[in-house]
């Protein structure tokens, strides 16, 4: 088997492990007001690890790129956001609002599994002996943001066999950018910070934006807030760990 | 200097610094809306970026006694709101009607300070160029967060320089347990990924619980957004600059 073929298997593999992140949400029927406020305070506290997740990894290439990358991020959501609520866009039986969370979660994942591609491209570049201890890392490291898709887009009516295409169809940028990371290393270490800036930029701003102003609304702050600092902590040694 | 006067001095320099929150007092006897939003998401992103630093420096200790730690931390935000009858009390009311107001939000902003304390201490002990940056951040922070309390405790009749002074109070716990911590952790090193996990979660518990709450309410969401994000970086780009 040549090797390109090899990287675009093994992340296509981690793209796919994505979709397990709906399977919680196969025994999740209320789809009250609560239940939303509690799913949006766990994609958060999700969103938030995983962005500390990036930046730190941004940072060991560049502080300054990671740092304009995340300030293009922010300026990605501003603009999407604004042409999101320009249009009339319906997702299941929810409201505009949460149909508008609900494309702006899977776009701002999306962009950040482009920057994810690129680092499973860089680490393979460093030579295929690690390749399967690699992919199993970042399979796993993708269910929590599957999670967090399906958090998102489950209490606002989509079943579950769509949350799990759409979490699947947001990580489906991993297998197509990293083939061209892993034969062009050099060119896309120096691109690796932007592109991970700019996804934990678009993450942490999508979190303080809308789901936290959504969570807060209808649950309480000590619900919110246990469950925000739980799942954010939990990522992070997650991530790291495994 | 003996690193333990490095954690007392930094320390004291956070705790004081709330005290020039009450300087916009002088200027405006009831400051709009908006500022006290500002403020909270200032103070907001600044404690985000502290917890990133311990992270981001620490977090490849020992996972399980991080996750352990985090848990205390989480309960430790939990179970003094509940207790203290705090959990849903609105905290930026510049006029409340209930009399023992002023009293029950100084009380949150005592209880706030300790993990900000510990979060201190861990930092000196991971690096001392860390400690100095967490202690300057999280006292950068407390100058947005003692213009809010200072607001709220001249719109119930007390002077500006009290006001001050009460600031600074309920911020000797960061000086407390900043050296507590530093002292336990100097002693027992094995506790150091226990403290981190408090810390760090308990961070983020209090900005969710406490502040971004608060200025959702006082401004809309791109603008607490913004300057969170703003404050968050600026934390994480003088980390970066340090490492």
């Amino acid at each position: 088997m040549n090797a390109e073929l090899g990287v675009f298997g093994y992340a296509l593999a981690t793209a796919l492990a994505t979709g397990l992140g709906a399977l919680p949400f196969a025994f999740v029927r209320g789809v009250s007001r609560r239940a939303v406020a509690i799913a949006n305070a766990i994609a958060a506290g999700l969103m938030l690890g995983a962005s500390f997740g990036l930046v730190t990894e941004g940072t060991r290439y560049g502080s300054g790129p990671t740092l304009i990358g995340a300030a293009a991020g922010v300026v990605f959501i501003l603009v999407t956001e604004r042409w999101l609520s320009g249009r009339a866009v319906t997702v299941g039986a929810g409201d505009a609002r949460g149909a508008r969370q609900a494309v702006l979660i899977v776009i701002v994942m999306t962009v950040h599994s482009f920057a994810e591609g690129v680092a499973v491209g860089v680490a393979f570049g460093g030579g295929m002996t690690l390749a399967v201890a690699i992919t199993l890392a970042i399979a796993v490291h993708n269910i929590p943001e599957g999670l967090a898709i399906s958090a998102v887009l489950r209490p606002r009516g989509a079943s579950v066999w769509r949350c799990a295409a759409w979490s699947v169809v947001s990580s489906l940028p991993q297998p197509i950018m990293a083939v061209p990371a892993y034969l062009l290393v050099e060119a896309f270490r120096v691109a690796l910070p932007y592109g991970v800036g700019f996804a934990a930029g678009a993450m942490v701003f999508m979190v303080l934006v809308e789901l936290l102003p959504g969570a807060l609304d209808a649950a309480r702050r000590p619900a919110v807030a246990l469950l925000v600092s739980a799942t954010m902590v939990a990522m992070v040694l997650f991530q790291r760990h495994l | 200097m003996h690193p333990t006067l490095t954690v007392l001095l930094y320390s004291s320099v956070a705790a004081l610094s709330g005290g020039l929150g009450a300087a916009p007092m002088l200027l405006r006897a009831r400051p709009p809306m908006v500022w006290l939003g500002w403020s909270n998401a200032l103070a907001a992103g600044l404690m985000l970026g502290a917890a990133y630093l311990l992270l981001a420096s620490g977090g490849d200790l020992a996972p399980f006694a991080i996750a352990a730690g985090a848990a205390l931390g989480i309960g430790f935000g939990y179970f003094t709101h509940v207790a203290s009858g705090t959990e849903d009390l609105e905290l930026n009311a510049l006029q409340h009607p209930s009399p023992d107001y002023a009293a029950k939000v100084l009380l949150v902003h005592t209880l706030h300070a300790a993990p900000e304390g510990v979060t201190i201490g861990v930092a000196m002990m991971l690096s001392a160029p860390l400690g100095i940056l967490t202690a300057l951040a999280i006292a950068a922070h407390n100058i947005p967060e003692g213009t809010i309390l200072s607001a709220i405790l001249t719109s119930g009749g007390a002077s500006v320089p009290r006001a001050a002074g009460l600031t600074v109070t309920t911020r000797v716990g960061q000086v407390l347990f900043a050296v507590f911590a530093y002292a336990v952790l100097a002693a027992a090193q094995a506790t150091l990924p226990w403290a981190l996990g408090f810390a760090v979660a308990a961070l983020i518990y209090l900005v969710m619980a406490e502040l971004l709450p608060e200025c959702y309410h006082q401004t809309g969401p791109t603008s607490v957004a913004v300057v969170t994000i703003l404050a968050m970086g600026l934390v994480v780009l003088l980390g970066a600059w340090l490492a």
